[in-house]
């Protein structure tokens, strides 16, 4: 097992040295020029003395590795070779700097990725809660009305795009809602607000703190629970449907044993190898899923940043970013193999 | 598999001679015949109703978004600031009975029609919106004063109405926020409703003519007295020079009118007083007032942006954007010349009726019957609708129904927008497809029958594809799209390559997964044991057997790749305004105001784009059920 895992360490970090090399070149072919827009704050110093102007944006070039080849500057980037005599990439900690915030681009993650990190958590937690157990019904009643019911809703789920979503449940929930209950009790309270982290000029520390968080982040958690459900619970039903097909369910069933051992410990042991692709599958598509959400609900997360970040050329942060989605989907690859290996024997005996 | 027709043996002689001489042979072909099965999987899908309904609505779809454009093309710089954010209706040209006998007058700038009959009734009709709560600021709601009293003279101006009654009372209702009517104290630039107006009354019989332009009201009497109020700094830039004209120099006006921002009119003498303003100073190369010469103009009517005076010798001068009038027959005589907000409509003096201008919005339409002699006498052109009079009764009436589908913040047709904006999505998902598509089966191909370290290195690629964060990823190449000088046609199609370059590698580890089990298989080692070359099995012989594998993959690809384009397109990174897609109509329609209260332009393009895309859903599962030979098993 030790072997197989250094084994696919070593893989991932070849995999993972050419996309970023790849997506380093990608990032060099934007028509932009970080010297040029940085020289700009000494225009007015240097305004009747062009030559001194232009020198200093050689200058910039020169500290910014511009001059450089672009394969020279991704090894730079790496942290392999010197860039103005310095090593400063990513292996000596160096995450790259950022020009619109103003600090070096770790410092800036670390509140957008805590935020990104709780509603995705949360998000699939209660949307695993719903669907397997409603997976697992569908599979049992297979081809009946209330199975054919949900399979119908949970297409209609799934084919509805996260934005069109998010507006029918803002319409749904924070106005509709808001207007109804202000209608029946006269009250006009905030039960699902729109956008925002926390409340406004509030500073609660603790339990109170994540509460408050907590109904801020409802609605967004909510449309991604939902926008999830439809793709989950066909999953599991699929899963569910093709272990209770399988030989050892007929023979469990023949020598007599109850339905509820038959499906929950028979069936569900053999269902659960395909649904742990599922799960990890889901946090990693969730997180690219949230740029979505963050930029509907305006919440402080990577994707958030990511757009935020495209949009002001900032492409330090954008590169680290999508750097970061690479290696959690690469490292979730692993992941998914070694849980194969634990929950599936066979593959364990294989290897 | 069919039903079987177990025909049972009706009498003795038929059981004997099926007892020794067998089945008769239809019995037998009945009863063996069997489907290829293509067909078979034709006739499992059309016995499911849900999927067949499916198909029909897609089709449907299909053909609106293809036809659609050919009827209703788009124009991408249209844009009509009068119907912004108008609510799906199609009442604007729904004039009231009452009306269709008597009219008295009929006014109209925008959405709302505002129509007095003889007897002194008003009439609203069309839509209007406003945020406020207030219903004094509806003017859709006539007060109650209003419908009490009996009016001689009504108009309408884009959100305010201003009515004359008999006994020389001045109603005015709709916003007053920049002093449309009865407001007292002058805010910077306005000029309010003139005392003497609001607390007194007006001598009816002496009223020449009571026109409203947006934001603006005027009021002409027979002795050339001109009143004129409202947001006059915005909308009406050259008043003070008109007064001017009127109050020092004994300019005796005769007609006005207002354009966008501001006043022109004609004074007794036939003179074009334009005040200070030097807009229309330009005609045909020449000084305006010099072409007109000694003429009298006799007539003057105005648009938005676009003046057309009618000289004594008829002759029309068309001054602004709209700058030719209609051909008119030799001996023809001009009667009258009428406006609405962009368009002229001209009557002779034997009846016929012509219109010009813009027409975007079918307003110069005119109906074939009115274009014979004496088919009217006259035309209330009013905003965007015509309404034709003969004798004082209703022949015919020209011009915008109303919106099926409302308008969106630019007053664009959002029905347009949709079906353009669908065919746009469709196409870029379709071609992504497409491409995927030949990509992940090429691959998926070579992969699973060559094996071997062509494999080894085709999946390694795969796997590198797709380890790259999809829409991420994309975001990144569009945004190096827009920073590049490319044309929008050009980098939409790169966008659809992007899609598809991004999303086969699915597709590829499917084909090559079907692939491998096929090639064990003894049709195989026939084939090669007939000689026939590698590439020819790989894709003549085993390749058609994927694909029922391959056909599902790209129906269910098809809507994921619609889906992504939407979402890239909402961002703002896929298509970019004003070009439509399903994706960046909802792009505005972010905001809570726009969710409550203008639901229609979220709505539409949001159900066009899910019913699609369900509808594509349902029969690609549809389809993954009848070709899986499982499923039919364990049924």
């Amino acid at each position: 097992m030790g072997k197989y895992v250094l084994k696919r360490l070593g893989y991932v970090l070849v995999v993972f040295l050419i996309l970023s090399l790849l997506m380093y070149l990608v990032y060099a072919m934007i028509p932009f020029d970080r010297a040029r827009a940085e020289v700009e704050q000494y225009k007015t110093i240097y305004k009747n003395e062009p030559e001194k102007f232009e020198a200093k944006y050689q200058e910039l070039r020169k500290e910014l590795g511009l001059d450089q080849n672009v394969f020279v500057r991704y090894l730079g980037w790496i942290g392999i070779v010197p860039i103005n005599g310095q090593y400063q990439g990513l292996l000596q900690g160096d995450f790259g700097y950022s020009y619109t915030y103003d600090r070096p681009v770790i410092e800036l993650l670390s509140e957008p990725m805590r935020n990104t990190v709780f509603i995705n958590i949360i998000a699939t937690i209660i949307a695993l809660g719903i669907t397997m157990p409603l997976g697992i019904f569908c599979a049992t009643h297979r081809g009946g009305k209330r199975d054919t019911f949900i399979q119908t809703a949970t297409i209609i789920g799934y084919s509805i795009p996260t934005f069109i979503m998010a507006i029918v449940f803002i319409w749904l929930l924070a106005i509709l809602l808001r207007e109804g209950v202000e209608a029946l009790t006269g009250l006009d309270i905030n039960i699902f607000p729109v956008s925002g982290m926390k409340t406004p000029g509030s500073d609660y520390k603790g339990i109170q703190k994540l509460l408050d968080e907590l109904h801020y982040m409802a609605l967004p958690i909510i449309v991604m629970t939902v926008g999830s459900l439809g793709g989950m619970t066909r999953y599991v039903r699929a899963s569910m449907t093709e272990a209770l097909s399988m030989d050892c369910i007929r023979t469990a069933r023949a020598k007599g044993l109850r339905e509820q051992v038959v499906v929950y410990s028979h069936a569900w042991r053999n269902a659960l190898i395909p649904i742990i692709t599922l799960v990890i599958g889901w946090f990693l598509s969730i997180f690219s899923g949230s740029i979505m959400i963050e930029n509907i609900f305006g919440l402080n997360g990577m994707g958030q940043l990511y757009i935020g970040s495209l949009n002001a050329k900032d492409f330090e942060v954008v590169l680290l970013i999508q750097m970061f989605y690479v290696i959690i989907g690469l490292l979730g690859n692993l992941v998914v193999d070694i849980a194969y290996g634990i929950a599936d024997p066979r593959v364990r005996v294989n290897n | 598999m069919e039903k079987k027709q177990n025909k049972r043996p009706s009498n003795f002689a038929q059981i004997l001679k099926r007892m020794f001489l067998g089945g008769t042979i239809e019995h037998t072909v009945e009863n063996e015949r069997y489907d290829s099965p293509s067909k078979l999987a034709v006739k499992r899908f059309f016995r499911k109703p849900i999927a067949v309904t499916a198909l029909i609505i897609l089709i449907a779809m299909i053909l609106f978004v293809i036809i659609g454009p050919i009827f209703m093309p788009i124009d991408l710089s249209y844009t009509e600031t009068l119907h912004q954010n108008v609510a799906p209706n199609l009442s604007m040209m729904s004039i009231p009975s009452e009306m269709k006998d008597s009219p008295s007058s009929i006014s109209s700038q925008g959405s709302f029609t505002i129509g007095v009959d003889k007897d002194g009734n008003v009439h609203t009709w069309g839509y209007f919106y406003t945020f406020s709560e207030d219903p004094e600021k509806d003017v859709m709601n006539i007060p109650e004063a209003v419908q009490n009293a009996n009016i001689v003279l009504g108009a309408a101006g884009t959100d305010h109405c201003i009515a004359i009654g008999d006994d020389g009372t001045i109603y005015g209702w709709g916003d007053d926020d920049v002093a449309q009517y009865g407001r007292d104290g002058r805010m910077l630039g306005q000029y309010p409703q003139p005392m003497e107006l609001i607390n007194g009354k007006i001598v009816v019989d002496n009223v020449s003519q009571l026109i409203c332009g947006d934001q603006m009201t005027a009021i002409l009497m027979n002795d050339g007295t001109l009143y004129v109020w409202g947001n006059a700094m915005a909308k009406c830039l050259n008043l003070d020079s008109i007064y001017k004209a009127v109050n020092k120099d004994g300019v005796k006006l005769q007609k006005i009118c207002f354009t966008n921002t501001n006043m022109f009119g004609i004074s007794e003498d036939g003179k074009f007083i334009t005040g200070n303003n030097k807009q229309y100073e330009i005609y045909r190369g020449q000084n305006t007032q010099e072409y007109i010469g000694n003429r009298k103009v006799v007539d003057i009517a105005s648009t938005g942006d676009s003046i057309v005076l009618l000289l004594e010798d008829s002759e029309l001068i068309s001054l602004g954007a709209i700058t030719s009038g209609p051909e008119l027959p030799e001996g023809e005589t001009i009667a009258a010349v009428a406006s609405g907000s962009r368009h002229f409509v001209l009557t002779t003096v034997s009846g016929k009726v012509y219109a010009w201008g813009n027409g975007a919005l079918n307003q110069t339409d005119v109906p074939k019957n009115l274009t014979e002699e004496g088919a009217a006498d006259t035309v209330f052109a009013s905003g965007f609708q015509n309404y034709a009079f003969k004798d004082g009764k209703l022949v015919e009436k020209w011009g915008l129904k109303g919106y099926l589908m409302g308008t969106d913040d630019l007053g664009r047709d959002v029905l347009n927008r949709v079906v353009n904006g669908g065919r746009m999505t469709m196409t870029i998902g379709a071609v992504a497809v497409i491409v995927s598509s030949i990509i992940g089966i090429i691959v998926g191909c070579i992969s699973g029958y060559f094996g071997g370290w062509v494999d080894l290195l085709l999946m390694r690629i795969t796997e590198i594809f797709s380890a790259i964060p999809f829409l991420p990823f994309a975001l990144v190449l569009s945004a190096i799209l827009q920073g590049s000088s490319l044309q929008e046609d050009t980098r939409i199609f790169i966008i659809m390559i992007i899609l598809g370059l991004l999303s086969w590698t699915g597709l590829a580890k499917l084909v090559r997964g079907q692939i491998l089990a096929e090639r064990e298989k003894e049709f195989v080692v026939a084939a090669q044991s007939m000689g026939i070359k590698e590439s020819r099995i790989a894709f003549k012989h085993i390749l058609p057997n994927v694909v029922s594998v391959i056909i599902v993959s790209l129906t269910l690809d098809f809507a994921t790749c619609m889906l992504t384009e939407s979402s890239l397109s909402y961002l703002g990174f896929g298509v970019k305004l004003p070009r439509p897609t399903w994706g960046n109509m909802l792009d505005g329609c972010r905001n809570s105001i726009v969710i409550q209260h203008f639901w229609w332009r979220w709505i539409f393009p949001a159900l066009f784009l899910a019913i699609t895309v369900i509808c594509i859903n349902i029969i690609g599962d549809t389809l993954r059920d009848i070709m899986d030979p499982k499923s039919e098993v364990e049924k």
